[in-house]
């Protein structure tokens, strides 16, 4: 049944919206963090959205050749900030080099936080999607009450 | 009678759950750049669907695009997505009535 395979689209775009909230709350807690295990600062990670198709568990072979199987949304890829980290001026801080500057993430947390406003707006809409179609597949089991 | 009514009624929940899928695939795709708003075209659609063809998304003409090249509105989808769902308890609790209909002719032969 096609509505069944409308729940999965909107789980991966909840999936995809709790990956992208993740990654935002990672750039917003090493805003100031200047050791990783790369070496150097904190480098900002970003997601990159693509639609994909998605079929339900239980979406037979036969059905999605019919129906075509529906776009859903996956995360393709993170990309990471390459650009050259800020250099702040702190003579005294253990990461400062000869000169006293130190090497800080380039992450902006206002932009980090409206960002996840967006993340949690987009998650609210499709759980929304979610319940409406829900409510779909429970009038279609009442008929038979 | 329950074949002519009750199967144009069947017709028009597969037509909107076939709509809801695309309204959520969507919104799923609200924040995926270059992503184009699908719709189907309900009328013509439901036309065909009487005859026993497939149905066909289409992209949806005169959006604002986005930076990104997206053109998903949630507003729009939101309505769709509401509208969808009020139609299509419409046509179930229609449905509902013919069956209790055909039920309450059974339950009178009985007696």
């Amino acid at each position: 049944m096609s509505l069944f395979s409308a729940l999965s689209v909107s789980a991966s775009g909840m999936a995809a919206q709790r990956t992208r909230a993740e990654l935002l709350v990672q750039n917003i807690a090493n805003s100031a963090t200047t050791r990783t295990a790369e070496g150097g600062p904190y480098r900002r990670k970003d997601v990159i959205f693509s639609s994909e198709h998605v079929s339900s568990a239980f979406a037979s072979e036969l059905d999605a050749q019919l129906n075509g199987s529906s776009t859903g949304v996956k995360v393709s890829g993170i990309s990471v900030d390459n650009s050259e980290p800020e250099r702040r001026y702190m003579p005294g801080h253990p990461d400062a080099d000869a000169d006293g500057y130190v090497a800080m993430p380039r992450v902006n947390p206002a932009e980090d936080m409206v960002d996840l406003m967006g993340a949690s707006r987009s998650y609210q809409a499709n759980v929304s999607a979610m319940s409406a179609v829900k409510d779909m597949i429970q009038h279609s089991i009442d008929l038979l009450k | 009678m329950l074949d002519s009514v009750t199967g144009n009624l069947e017709r028009y929940m597969d037509l909107l759950s076939a709509r809801q899928k695309i309204v959520a695939s969507n919104i799923a795709n609200a924040d995926t750049p270059g992503f184009r708003t699908k719709d189907l075209d309900f009328q013509s659609e439901f036309a065909s669907a009487l005859s026993g063809s497939q149905t066909q998304a289409s992209e949806v003409a005169g959006l604002p695009v986005k930076n990104d090249g997206n053109n998903v509105s949630l507003d729009r989808e939101a309505r769709l997505l509401a509208e969808n769902a009020l139609r299509f308890n419409l046509a179930s609790s229609l449905i509902k009535e013919q069956f209790r209909m055909v039920k309450d002719a059974i339950q009178e032969g009985k007696s």
